[in-house]
């Protein structure tokens, strides 16, 4: 997953993710947009066949785009372990009904 | 705070009551096992003798399309192969012969007729009909099955279903409802039972939120208020018998987290 940034500014920033799709920025956005730092943010993906998503993110001032992608990745992390327990432990559940 | 609930499961199908995630996460998953999650399929076949009445292609496309059992711990997709080689090795490819000739009267041939050099990678199930033969046709060939996955093609989707939908939520207003049967009548899915004089919910999960129960109630407003909790989720996954279900949610979970491993490593490496 190489990326390449194409805007940066104080408070702005404009990424290119290769070879992903909405599977992994639809997630991205939702996470960025649950921090309350952040006044915009956004993907788009000009061709579905040729070009690779473009994530923009704009914060209100006071916080640097890039800590608040890396925030929201981690806590992406956070919730898929969570839910990986859980689905560990609902299987675990299942098999001793 | 993530609630899962495992209520229905087979070795092939599971269905699960999610809770406290929303809906970009639920279908993230569903996207991944739909197209990131590698399975076997054919994908190169050297027909040797073909006197059936299927051209070489569409004999071909129903091989491909036939599900086969996967070891994904024993096999390498062929772009991470250290072979890198076009005609693949040992561990990116896994070679199936079929020989089959109608020696006397008709005969069908079926994925079961497959001979795999693998006992771990071969059809699903014995009973799938490829082709039928009349007296003295033959079909001989070897298919390559090979890793995939479904964003390239739909033959290495390891589902057949994958799907969720928002956790329906029906009240029936006592003081409104005068038990007409209106909404009884038209639910397809029978989710109302007439008890006494009353109206009952049964079978909510069953429910496919289509509103007609709301259209159909002659009160205004409508005695019958039909809502979805947005971050409860019904997730059903058919598998093709490729992997099991259970090692579907996991994969997919791992693909995730892998993604964000890779994302957070190069985010920090950029200036």
């Amino acid at each position: 997953m190489e990326i390449k940034i194409l805007k940066k500014t104080s408070n702005e920033l404009k990424i290119e993710i290769e070879g992903e799709g909405h599977t992994f920025c639809n997630v991205l956005q939702k996470a960025l947009l649950e921090d309350d730092a952040i006044e915009m943010a956004g993907y788009d993906i000009k061709h579905p066949l040729t070009s690779n998503p473009t994530v923009y993110v704009r914060t209100k001032g006071k916080r640097k785009p890039k800590a608040a992608l890396i925030d929201a990745a981690k806590k992406m992390q956070k919730q898929n372990n969570e839910f990986k327990k859980s689905f560990e432990r609902a299987l675990k559940g299942w098999q001793r009904k | 705070m993530v609630e899962i609930e495992v209520v229905d499961k087979t070795d092939n199908t599971i269905r699960l009551f999610i809770r406290g995630v929303d809906v970009s996460f639920v279908n993230t998953l569903r996207r991944l096992i739909l197209t990131e999650i590698p399975s076997m399929a054919v994908d190169d076949v050297v027909i040797l003798e073909n006197s059936s009445v299927l051209n070489d292609e569409i004999l071909v496309h129903r091989l491909g399309l036939t599900p086969l059992t996967t070891d994904l711990d024993s096999y390498n997709l062929p772009e991470e192969c250290p072979c890198q080689s076009e005609f693949g090795c040992n561990l990116c490819r896994v070679a199936l012969a079929l020989n089959v000739e109608a020696v006397e009267g008709t005969r069908t041939v079926y994925s079961g007729d497959l001979v795999s050099e693998n006992p771990d990678v071969k059809p699903v199930s014995d009973r799938i009909c490829i082709v039928k033969l009349v007296q003295d046709q033959k079909v001989k060939l070897e298919a390559y099955a090979r890793l995939g996955k479904g964003k390239v093609h739909a033959k290495w989707q390891p589902v057949s279903m994958c799907a969720y939908k928002f956790f329906p939520q029906i009240k029936i207003d006592g003081k409104l409802c005068d038990a007409c049967e209106d909404c009884v009548k038209v639910c397809p899915k029978a989710v109302f039972v007439k008890v006494g004089d009353k109206i009952e919910v049964r079978n909510v999960t069953d429910c496919t939120l289509c509103e007609d129960c709301m259209d159909a109630c002659a009160k205004d407003p409508s005695a019958v208020e039909l809502t979805w909790d947005k971050n409860a989720f019904i997730f059903d996954i058919e598998s093709t018998g490729a992997l099991p279900v259970e090692r579907l949610v996991r994969e997919s979970l791992n693909i995730l987290d892998k993604k964000l491993k890779s994302f957070l490593k190069n985010l920090k490496k950029v200036k």
